[in-house]
């Protein structure tokens, strides 16, 4: 406390506490915007490399393959149990891929993805929890749980009868099972609206269809 | 008898006192201020924080700018317009009749080639049509290059809607098409490969988008 020092420290304080405060107003300012940007994704147009992108480019191969192999199926069997379950798993997906590439379109996204597929899945939860069963467990780049391999393909494309039966059978359940944990990731990783909607619809209809399956499966020894 | 100036204090003594009062009121008021300044301080250091941290959160997780496919500029690209998609019997003459050299789009077979990677050169009329339904081309000049920079053309493309076979008299080493779009480059490595895929893979514009490339026919040295 040296009055010679110091003549007059309390408006020197003051300056810096008011620019300190302005600082601080500022910058919580621009918190609470992005906090309400953050808020507002659900509704706001998702980006090149967000969740509803990735989900939506992925889960168009993963359903089309879908569609191949009911196809498929469908020229080598007369059972018509199989086949009327194959015409509805081609007719579903083939409309659910449809939509998927309108989001893209409507969002102004290329239907390419600028980085490796399963990228999004492991990209965090929105309650920050990260479950196997939500995805986390899968690297960018690797294939999409449950698709066929070419050989797979190939092999149902070589049957016929009640062995085409099987093999689409014990592809499909698997197909199945990892398109619903696709589906399931999405919802853990995003609030956008369709992106729920469609995948809830797809983990529904698809969980019926594989104790359908293994039913159908079990049929046939 | 000092006693009476002992219990009473000096006038001297009176004036210390009031000075180390006030002068432990100014420490207390210091003190305060000093801790408000401080709370001010760590106030705005977790505003910053938590304003950094939603900023980089936001941007690796959503903000990708959108890329317009029309900004796209992929250097010495081919555009071919008003072209015909008739479905016809037998050979297409590509070079004739629309100037191309491999085909990018035009008049074609009714079946589509199923995509895939082939080691054995396609039917352009079968290939043309899976154009038509949004997928790309990829042809090489198999004298122009190694197996190892065939291995790279052909992790370069995507699994679906993409079809990667050599081409005979091809005027490039690598020449990639879409229904009415090609670019012809010399090297594997050329990124305006990875730029024609970005644009026209799955293109909104070809005249059947999200036909299927798959189901029809499988051409021969079918890989994958």
């Amino acid at each position: 406390m040296d009055p010679a020092s110091s003549p007059d420290p309390a408006p020197r304080r003051g300056i810096r506490h008011t620019v300190l405060a302005i600082a601080g107003v500022a910058l919580l300012v621009i918190a609470a915007l992005l906090v309400g940007r953050f808020a507002g994704a659900a509704q706001a147009t998702p980006g090149d490399s967000s969740v509803e992108a990735g989900f939506a480019r992925d889960m168009q191969q993963h359903h089309l393959q879908a569609v191949e192999m009911s196809f498929l199926v469908r020229d080598r069997t007369d059972d018509e149990s199989v086949r009327l379950l194959a015409y509805d798993i081609a007719n579903a997906q083939s409309h659910q891929a449809g939509q998927m590439y309108g989001w893209l379109a409507e969002w102004g996204l290329t239907q390419a993805s600028p980085e490796p597929s399963m990228t999004w899945m492991t990209r965090p939860t929105i309650d920050g929890s990260a479950h196997e069963h939500d995805g986390a467990d899968h690297t960018p780049g690797e294939p999409m749980p449950g698709l066929a391999t070419s050989e797979q393909i190939a092999e149902l494309t070589a049957a016929d009868g009640v062995e085409a039966e099987r093999i689409f059978l014990r592809l499909m359940i698997a197909h199945h099972l990892g398109g619903v944990e696709m589906a399931e990731a999405a919802i853990a990783r995003t609030e956008k609206r369709v992106v729920v909607d469609l995948s809830t619809s797809i983990v529904n209809s698809q969980e019926k269809e594989i104790l359908l399956m293994e039913e159908l499966l079990a049929e046939r020894g | 008898m000092p006693s009476a100036s002992e219990n009473k204090p000096t006038v001297k003594q009176q004036r210390e006192a009031r000075r180390a009062e006030k002068v432990a009121q100014l420490k207390k008021k210091q003190a305060a201020e000093k801790r408000k300044q401080r709370i001010g301080i760590g106030i705005a250091a977790g505003a910053a924080v938590v304003a950094v941290g939603l900023v980089v959160t936001f941007v690796v997780t959503n903000a990708t700018p959108p890329v317009d496919r029309d900004t796209i500029d992929i250097a010495d690209a081919q555009t071919f317009d008003g072209i015909t998609a008739n479905h016809v019997q037998g050979v297409v003459d590509y070079e004739a009749e629309y100037e191309m050299n491999p085909p990018a789009g035009g008049n074609h077979n009714q079946v589509w080639l199923n995509c895939g990677v082939y080691e054995e050169p396609q039917q352009n009329e079968n290939a043309v049509h899976s154009l038509e339904h949004g997928a790309i081309w990829v042809t090489y000049d198999p004298e122009a290059l190694s197996d190892d920079e065939i291995e790279t053309l052909r992790d370069a493309v995507p699994s679906t809607y993409a079809i990667v076979s050599p081409y005979e008299g091809l005027p490039s080493a690598v020449a990639v098409s879409g229904w009415g779009a090609q670019v012809q480059v010399d090297s594997v490595d050329d990124e305006r490969i990875e730029q024609f895929i970005q644009k026209y893979w799955k293109s909104p514009d070809v005249p059947e988008p999200g036909a299927a490339c798959t189901g029809a026919i499988d051409g021969p040295g079918k890989l994958s």
